[in-house]
């Protein structure tokens, strides 16, 4: 180059501007483009911005599930776990009995199935169990609260005020702890083993149970003065009547109260064939117990299968294990023959117009009378609560304890203090209820949601009555999304998964770009034969194995929230996305142009075009 | 697996700067990427008249870390049959060199030199990056404009049409060792032929349809959306063909109808329902002759 | 080592002696027996070099251009019609300031198709940037080809060869062949001033704003001007080994001249056999040579012809709507010689489309130059009857 160079300068002739100097004899580059700050060109801007998976914002527990499948697919099992347990307790239980909620809002619902939520967390909750037990919670605080009724909700509330430093002292009224879950869900669902070691895992971090404490009994109110709060999750154990003629008599008894005497061990004897009143998970449990007892059996159920609020799995299985179904029927009559119950009448129903929550109500159909010959029939349409316990101060609707949303309880002399607190005077200083006992879904995962819900409330209180600043305690601030339960993760502010300019909106299906997902059909439970199934209370169903677990956590969209799958990186063209130390990613503005294809093909939706200057 | 990670299977090596001057959502700057990626540092870049020219930078700057050489419209596969020459003559047997135009630069003027590089199988990687139309010039209509599409030279009275210069078979009928469609929008199965095309010796080729936000009248976030789509569409199949003879199929090609593809683009927008179905009939055809080219070989 | 051969393969003699590394060429007539030769070198191993057939003369150009930007010594030759069609490239190779070497048998441009001797094919391309060397024997031709790779090297532009048709190329005669290792002390290998380099990477050829381009056609200028000096001391430095001098411009017999013909190519040849004739016979006549034509060599043209009172200019070109091409430029360039001393300049258009230009024609338009009152008009077209 440097012989180039060599010659005359050029001449110079005025040209009213200094000629340039230094250009070399050929076009030849020297700097790179990056000179350009080509970023200038845009108006829009991409933001990485966590959303809400529509799982996490309708689990009634309120599990960041999203999180945990992301660590779990990033083989990271055991942060997987932890962050589970932050919010739910009991995963090995809640895997196996919820009602999943999430799998219905799964946005892969509708494309090859939603992921198996229930599964993935089963799997996760038996290796917790599997572990050695963990240490006791250090109580730190020097209050003391009261759990009374040892059911998912109280079981939660207890797990989370213990996790906070409280002295947790759980009043349980039968021998065992663990209410609905010992007593109303039948083994070959929620195997013994399973909730033994539950029971002593929270045993083991600090938490005093004691059985055979029924409130009003064996514990009076004013025994739980000594208590600074006590949450009362004494459960549903009552049941409905059907109202049918004959209800009370041979032959006809609760559903309920016969599921109770099997999971004590008894064999009832109901004979042949069985009738099962009602559509819930409790008819579902009687017609399979029964089956298991060697009896035939019906369910008849008012409405048709869709509106069966049953989980359909569990329906599934009562059909593959050979339980009858009569929909669009009502019992009208226990007959009996010499005091033996023989028969039900029974009349068919059709649906009527909606009333006016919009719900297409059932109506007699006339000369819809039949037969069924029936040697026992079992009632499972509902269950109440016994609140005889209940000082007259704390108010109850229509059978059950109003609450505020973190389970302070309304009634006499509140206001004088934190919520839940001045409502009894001869009892504890604040009250908290929540679970079946209060005006809420019944099913656990809402218990346990409840329980979650009433610890903060507790804690709030103990801080109000401390003169303490409270106003992180609002739960708006701490929800998944919002309508969705409240995260300890959250309020904590420790979230171990690092979020990018969270925003609490749920991440609907069309937010998502699908054709990055390749179809994987879901991984279905494993079931025991029916005909295995039958021989006794063994469980049903088998879950997943571990690999089947990850490649549902696989499965899983994310979304709303970034896994760090690179896409947005490998298809900016202007090359300004750059991966970070923490695993996100950057953009630089310099040279981001604004396109819009990261925010367009990101396969979750977690990336916003924002207009410039805003 | 459900989403597939690809993260780990794109190589890191970044050979392409920001700052370059492609409009927002070009699709040419990750094509030059994604086969620089794949070629790796090794490579001498040869680029004839296209939107290229300008995406490079001007002097003194490049957006390119490998050697470029800027060159006339019709002359890309020459020099590069020059500068295959000139390594071989120097020993260099390693460096890679890439002949990179545009869809004018290959179809219409480039095509003697093309042709005459295919049919002495030079050993060089031909890619076309075909935005099927001049674009750089301001959308003027090429062989490669697809039938029934705007341009400035094709107004919408009168819409372009010709059909779409079949390429691939001409290639083909050079038989040349190793030819291949490809999409940004798939990124691994162009890295894949990449792969292939660095481990054949002699003329390779690579046609990848590079959506244009400006030419296409589509918005800027959708390029790599119209890429995919051109794809499922069976509009652009993503195929290989060995010797000229050999042809297969390298991603699944689920046939989606035609219409949302061409409704999304405002070059298209003048076309009425039957329009459409001829295009879409015409797809089809192209693709039973394809489907007979993979069954019997051509 | 003496050898007889025709001009064509005195080039191809000429440029495997200069270890050319890459060449490619489309056959044209009547250039096709260089690269004929040159296939052969090739495939015998006589010369390492590749040899790209292309499928066209542009396409031809276009692979010497990435073979020179890549570091390589490069070759090409063709004639009239592919020579236009290079036109764009020609451009782009000096553009690039590539040392290309070219040889190019002057035929005259179609329509209609004419296969015979004129200059319009190079003189059409003298605005691309390129050195233009025209010969007058196959011996010339030979250490021209040598010159030309020392030339291009050393100022980083292309290089023209230029032969008549059929009269050099298709012509016999005995040429020496130096010696390899003459050749080599003489051209060593080439040492690009840059290239394109993987380890050293740039884009060459970018777009270039108002705010430079001026400046590198200035520096492309600049090499041209280097490019007479540069002729000078190659020519010196061939004359020093070898004994024979092929200058930019050659004056011969013209000590007291009153009348000088000035010519190019082979007509010289013919002028020269006048020109003894003439002097013998006691006339004060002479000869000036015009070898280089770009860089055009205004200097020594000058002061070969400065105070000759008559000077005949024999173009074997035509500038449609203006004359022969040599003569105008002789004209502007003497322009500028004080009045006393600028020569009568007549400029002779002749020779077109291999007509054949005889010593008689010569003797002719010397008579019809002395006898000349004035210059009647720039073009004096020889042999056209209206």
């Amino acid at each position: 180059m440097s012989e180039l160079d060599r010659g005359r300068p050029a001449p110079q002739v005025p040209t009213g501007s200094e000629p340039a100097r230094g250009i070399p004899p050929v076009a030849i580059s020297e700097t790179s483009t990056r000179v350009n700050k080509t970023g200038s060109w845009k108006y829009i801007r991409p933001r990485y911005q966590d959303g809400v998976a529509p799982c996490n914002a309708r689990c009634p527990v309120g599990i960041d599930i999203e999180g945990y499948m992301n660590l779990l697919r990033e083989g990271r099992a055991w942060e997987a776990e932890d962050l589970l347990i932050r919010e739910n307790p009991m995963p090995a239980i809640t895997g196996r009995v919820c009602d999943r909620p999430c799998e219905e809002a799964c946005n892969r619902a509708g494309l090859d199935g939603s992921v198996a939520i229930h599964a993935v967390e089963r799997v996760l909750g038996d290796d917790i169990l599997e572990r050695s037990l963990p240490d006791r919670f250090e109580h730190w605080r020097s209050e003391r609260m009261a759990v009374v009724g040892s059911g998912p909700a109280g079981l939660g509330c207890a797990y989370h005020l213990n996790r906070m430093g409280y002295h947790v002292t759980v009043f349980e009224a039968e021998p065992e702890a663990g209410g609905m879950l010992r007593v109303g869900i039948p083994e070959y669902r929620l195997p013994r083993e399973i909730l033994d070691r539950q029971i002593a895992w929270f045993v083991s971090q600090g938490i005093d149970i004691r059985c055979d404490q029924r409130l009003g009994e064996d514990l009076d109110w004013a025994d739980l003065a000594e208590f600074d709060a006590v949450f009362l999750s004494t459960g549903a154990h009552k049941s409905r009547p059907s109202g049918m003629r004959g209800e009370s008599g041979a032959g006809v008894r609760p559903g309920l109260e016969f599921l109770h005497e099997v999971n004590d061990g008894h064999l009832p004897i109901l004979g042949r064939h069985v009738a099962v009143i009602g559509g819930g998970n409790t008819a579902m449990d009687c017609a399979r117990t029964a089956r298991r007892l060697g009896s035939e059996v019906t369910v008849v159920y008012r409405r048709t299968r869709a509106e069966m609020p049953a989980i359909a799995e569990e329906i599934e299985e009562a059909e593959r294990e050979g339980v009858a179904f009569l929909f669009q029927a009502a019992p009208e009559e226990a007959v009996r023959t010499k005091g033996v119950l023989t028969a039900l009448v029974c009349r068919r129903m059709e649906m009527g117009p909606p009333d006016e929550s919009g719900r297409r109500r059932p109506v007699p159909v006339e000369d819809g009378e039949f037969r069924l010959e029936v040697s026992s029939v079992l009632t499972a349409i509902g269950e109440r609560s016994d609140l005889t316990y209940l000082p007259s101060t704390i108010d109850v609707e229509w059978g059950t304890i109003p609450t505020g949303e973190l389970g302070a309880v309304r009634g006499a002399g509140e206001g004088t203090g934190p919520e839940g607190a001045g409502i009894s005077e001869t009892g504890p200083t604040m009250v908290f209820a929540g679970g079946d006992v209060a005006d809420q879904p019944r099913t656990v995962a809402h218990a346990l949601g409840a329980g979650k819900r009433a610890a903060l409330g507790i804690d709030r209180a103990v801080h109000v009555t401390r003169g303490l600043d409270v106003k992180d305690w609002d739960p708006e601030g701490y929800r998944f999304g919002p309508d969705g339960n409240v995260s300890i993760t959250r309020w904590r502010g420790d979230d171990p998964v690092q979020r990018e300019n969270p925003v609490n909106d749920v991440v609907p299906g069309d937010a998502l770009n699908l054709n990055h997902f390749a179809p994987a059909p879901r991984q279905e439970d494993h079931h025991l034969p029916a005909r295995e199934a039958l021989t006794d209370f063994r469980e049903a169903n088998q879950g997943l194995s571990w690999d089947e677990a990850r490649a549902e956590a696989n499965r899983c969209f994310n979304c709303g929230v970034c896994n760090g799958c690179e896409l947005c990186m490998i298809f900016c063209p202007d090359f300004a996305i750059t991966r970070r130390a923490d695993g996100r990613f950057s953009v630089d503005m310099d040279y981001c142009k604004g396109c819009g294809i990261c925010a367009e093909e990101c396969p979750r939706g977690a990336i916003t075009m924002t207009r410039e200057g805003l | 697996m459900s989403q597939t990670m690809i993260g780990p299977i794109i190589p890191e090596q970044q050979l392409l700067d920001s700052g370059h001057l492609a409009c927002p959502g070009c699709a040419a700057p990750l094509a030059m990427e994604m086969v620089l990626k794949g070629l790796g540092k090794d490579t001498i870049v040869v680029l004839p008249a296209c939107c290229w020219s300008i995406v490079a930078g001007p002097w003194p700057q490049s957006s390119l870390r490998v050697p470029l050489y800027h060159t006339a419209f019709e002359t890309g596969a020459a020099v590069a049959s020059g500068i295959r020459a000139a390594l071989d003559q120097k020993g260099d047997t390693e460096t890679h060199v890439l002949a990179w135009a545009g869809d004018g630069g290959t179809f219409d003027i480039g095509l003697q030199a093309l042709s005459g590089a295919a049919e002495r199988n030079e050993n060089i990687l031909y890619v076309c990056y075909d935005n099927e139309a001049y674009m750089n010039t301001g959308i003027q209509r090429s062989s490669a404009t697809p039938w029934g599409a705007w341009t400035t030279t094709t107004p919408t009275d009168h819409p372009e049409n010709h059909p779409k210069k079949d390429i691939m078979a001409i290639l083909a009928a050079h038989r040349i060792p190793y030819a291949a469609t490809a999409s940004v929008a798939y990124p691994v199965d162009l890295l894949e032929k990449i792969e292939r095309a660095k481990n054949t010796q002699g003329m390779r080729f690579l046609h990848i349809l590079s959506p244009c936000p400006p030419g296409w009248k589509t918005g800027s976030e959708q390029t790599i959306e119209l890429g995919r789509q051109a794809v499922q569409t069976k509009v652009f199949p993503l195929m290989e063909v060995e010797d000229g003879t050999r042809w297969r199929f390298t991603v699944d090609h689920p046939g989606d109808p035609v219409e949302p593809y061409i409704r999304a683009q405002g070059r298209f927008r003048h076309l009425t329902e039957e329009q459409i179905g001829a295009i879409q009939g015409e797809v089809d055809a192209k693709w039973e002759v394809l489907e007979k080219r993979v069954r019997h070989g051509t | 080592m003496k050898k007889v051969m025709i001009g064509n393969h005195a080039v191809s003699w000429g440029v495997s002696l200069s270890r050319a590394q890459v060449i490619s060429a489309y056959p044209i007539t009547p250039q096709t027996q260089i690269v004929e030769e040159l296939s052969e070198m090739c495939a015998d191993g006589r010369l390492d070099a590749r040899f790209i057939k292309v499928e066209s003369e542009h396409s031809a150009m276009a692979a010497c251009i990435g073979a020179a930007a890549t570091g390589v010594r490069t070759f090409t030759a063709t004639s009239s019609q592919g020579l236009a069609l290079m036109h764009e490239v020609l451009h782009w190779a000096a553009g690039s300031r590539l040392p290309i070497v070219m040889a190019d048998i002057n035929r005259a441009m179609a329509p209609g198709w004419n296969i015979w001797t004129d200059q319009n094919d190079t003189l059409s391309q003298r605005d691309t940037g390129w050195i233009q060397l025209y010969c007058e024997t196959n011996q010339e031709v030979l250490d021209t080809t040598i010159q030309a790779f020392k030339l291009a090297e050393t100022v980083n532009l292309p290089v023209m060869i230029i032969l008549d048709a059929f009269f050099l190329s298709h012509t016999s005669e005995p040429v020496d062949i130096p010696d390899p290792e003459v050749v080599d002390a003489f051209l060593p290998p080439r040492v690009p001033a840059f290239q394109l380099d993987p380890d050293d990477p740039h884009a060459f050829g970018a777009l270039v704003r108002p705010d430079a381009y001026m400046e590198m056609r200035w520096l492309q200028h600049e090499a041209m001007d280097q490019a007479r000096t540069v002729m000078a001391e190659v020519t010196a430095e061939w004359a020093e080994a070898t004994g024979r001098d092929w200058p930019a411009v050659e004056s011969y017999r013209t000590e007291g001249a009153d009348l000088v013909l000035v010519t190019s190519g082979t007509i010289t040849s013919t002028a020269r056999h006048v020109i003894d004739l003439r002097r013998d016979a006691g006339e004060k006549i002479g000869l000036v040579k015009v070898k280089m034509f770009r860089p055009f060599p205004s200097a020594a043209l000058k002061s070969a012809l400065k105070g000759i009172p008559r000077v005949a200019v024999l173009d074997r070109n035509i500038s449609p709507g203006h004359g022969g091409i040599f003569a105008e430029e002789i004209r502007a360039s003497l322009f500028d010689v004080p009045m006393d001393d600028r020569p009568m300049l007549f400029g002779y258009v002749l020779g077109l489309g291999g007509r054949d230009v005889t010593p008689t024609v010569i003797e002719e338009i010397i008579d019809q130059t002395r006898q000349a009152e004035r210059v009647e008009r720039e073009d004096l077209w020889v042999g056209v009857q209206p």
